[in-house]
């Protein structure tokens, strides 16, 4: 089938990029556990909860005291800004594949065979949703392991539940990302000025939603932001309705795969 | 039956740039043919749109009958395509590139045919599990023409086939493509610059320039159609004036020595020069190189 002929070229092909970063984000569970199990053994959450910064109690109300303690800390390795930036440009990294292919020429000989043009979207397509299911995989297994090493069974862990949670909004916003990006290779002729506008992208969407909590002009338009649309803290404090949060995100990814597929199934290679 | 690779009214522009303009054209089943032009002259633009890559401003183009654009996927499929860079993935070897590339469609490789293409393009095992971005450019290249024949399409597209090849190796495609033209099953569609291959290679030549096809013909035609020089040295001085013969303009005319171009067969200059005291004459047989480079050198006026 040459779909899996093009996912296993391009999972190869990606093959360091993809296995670094996955070790590096199980990695990072796996310390973060250490790191709050040390912290509880010293029983160090109770001073930690004043260093918190007075704008983030401001904004996020006393939810934001969740992060001052060992189960706050480990769910924090999900909605941490590098983390979930860095989910995000993976998922940018194998959407803007088609741009890649555009530049180097590639897509001439993929494409001179009786290959449709739309293939090479749905592959990156796949990568792109595929590729942020597996780092939160990785991720849970980093925890899993962090908690069986590092964890006296007196610590109180994050709960599947909502470690489960904070996994379906962190590979919702990364999807949306990655739509994105493919709406934006599927029309570029350089890779590098794809990858470079949607890695600036998230990074400032990041940015914005962060200066909401304490600065009404970036509340203003942070509805923008699909991290607006992660509501880490809430999901911290207790179950939250999935649906309107995860509904946005998945229609914009939606809308931007169309455009993908619209854009690259018109365009001159 | 229609043609092999069919164009009419293509018209390619790029933003105000034109690409190609009103290009027409018929190749017909089982021909080789040479399409020539300057850089830029539009002869990628031409292969690209075939191949539907680029989607043409108006005009279209055939592929033994199908539509390019509106079935390009059938179309593509009776087609091997040699580019004129050859883009490879760098960690692959020429084998896993080549299976890679066979595995896109399902169109079957002839194991006895490729390996036929392997010996006779001197392409060890050794080479085949090296990595290509430890191949040499040639190598490639020779790997890149390969993969173009490997699936006996109908019709193959090849630009700039031999460039970076070394001389034993032009043979060794010049071969191919005479087999290919004994069995008559193949219609080759080549773009190059190197016009002594083109001249002992393809039945017949177009001429591209500035986008626009100039010429198109077979060798014995432009032959026909060109002018030739023809010098006429003469044993004692002579004042008369060139009679008026048609198809031949003079160049420069002294009492001893005329330089003329002539069009069409030498015999009515011959009959007119009777009268004079002519000593020696020597017409410069036709070559496509200057043919060629007279558009050349207009294209770049």
């Amino acid at each position: 089938m040459p779909l899996l002929v093009l996912l296993r070229r391009s999972t190869a092909q990606a093959r360091f990029v993809l296995g670094g970063c996955l070790c590096l984000l199980a990695g990072f569970q796996l310390i973060l556990v250490a790191q709050a199990a040390s912290i509880e053994e010293s029983q160090a959450f109770g001073r930690m909860a004043d260093l918190l910064p007075a704008f983030l109690q401001r904004g996020v109300g006393s939810k934001a005291l969740l992060l001052a303690s060992f189960k706050g800390t480990i769910a924090f390795g999900y909605f941490h800004p590098v983390i979930a930036v860095l989910i995000s440009i993976l998922a940018v990294y194998f959407a803007t594949e088609p741009a890649y292919e555009v530049e180097s020429g590639l897509v001439d000989l993929e494409l001179s065979r009786s290959l449709p043009r739309e293939r090479l979207i749905t592959r990156s397509l796949v990568l792109a949703l595929a590729a942020p299911v597996a780092a939160s995989i990785v991720m849970r297994v980093g925890t899993w392991g962090g908690l069986r090493m590092f964890a006296s069974p007196s610590f109180e862990p994050p709960s599947a539940d909502m470690l489960l949670r904070l996994q379906i909004h962190l590979v919702a916003v990364a999807w949306c990302f990655g739509a994105f990006a493919l709406a934006i290779g599927a029309g570029a002729r350089r890779w590098s000025t794809a990858f470079t506008i949607c890695t600036l992208t998230t990074v400032v969407l990041y940015l914005l939603d962060y200066l909401a909590i304490g600065w009404r002009p970036a509340k203003v338009i942070s509805w923008i932001s699909p991290f607006e649309y992660y509501p880490a803290f809430s999901i911290m404090a207790g179950p939250v309705p999935l649906a309107r949060n995860l509904g946005v995100l998945l229609t914009t990814a939606l809308a931007f795969t169309g455009i993908a597929y619209w854009r690259f199934s018109r365009r001159d290679l | 039956m229609s043609a092999a690779i069919r164009a009419d009214g293509l018209t390619k522009y790029y933003g105000p740039i034109v690409g190609v303009e009103d290009l027409s054209f018929d190749v017909e089943r089982g021909e080789i043919y040479g399409f020539l032009g300057p850089n830029g002259a539009g002869k990628t633009t031409t292969i690209r749109l075939l191949l539907d890559l680029l989607r043409p401003t108006r005009g279209h183009a055939s592929v033994l009958g199908l539509d390019c654009h509106r079935e390009s996927l059938r179309a593509r499929r009776e087609v091997g395509y040699l580019p004129g860079e050859l883009p490879v993935y760098p960690d692959l070897t020429a084998a896993g590139y080549v299976d890679y590339l066979s595995r896109l469609d399902d169109r079957p490789v002839p194991p006895a045919y490729f390996e036929a293409l392997r010996r006779r393009f001197d392409v060890s095992d050794v080479d085949l599990r090296r990595r290509l971005r430890d191949q040499s450019h040639g190598m490639k290249r020779k790997i890149g023409i390969i993969q173009a024949l490997m699936t006996r399409a109908p019709v193959v597209i090849l630009d700039e086939p031999t460039s970076g090849l070394d001389p034993l190796m032009v043979e060794a495609f010049n071969e191919t493509l005479g087999d290919l033209r004994k069995e008559g099953a193949t219609t080759v569609f080549l773009s190059s610059h190197v016009l002594a291959e083109v001249e002992s290679t393809c039945n017949r030549i177009g001429l591209i320039r500035g986008g626009r096809m100039v010429t198109v013909g077979t060798l014995d035609d432009l032959r026909r159609t060109s002018p030739r020089r023809v010098v006429i040295d003469f044993a004692a001085p002579v004042d008369g004036p060139l009679p008026g013969i048609p198809g031949v303009t003079i160049v420069s005319a002294t009492t001893r020595q005329w330089i003329l171009d002539v069009r069409g067969p030498l015999g009515p200059l011959m009959t007119a020069l009777h009268p004079f005291p002519v000593y020696d004459i020597q017409a410069e047989s036709f070559k496509l190189e200057d043919y060629v480079m007279q558009f050349y050198q207009g294209s770049r006026r």
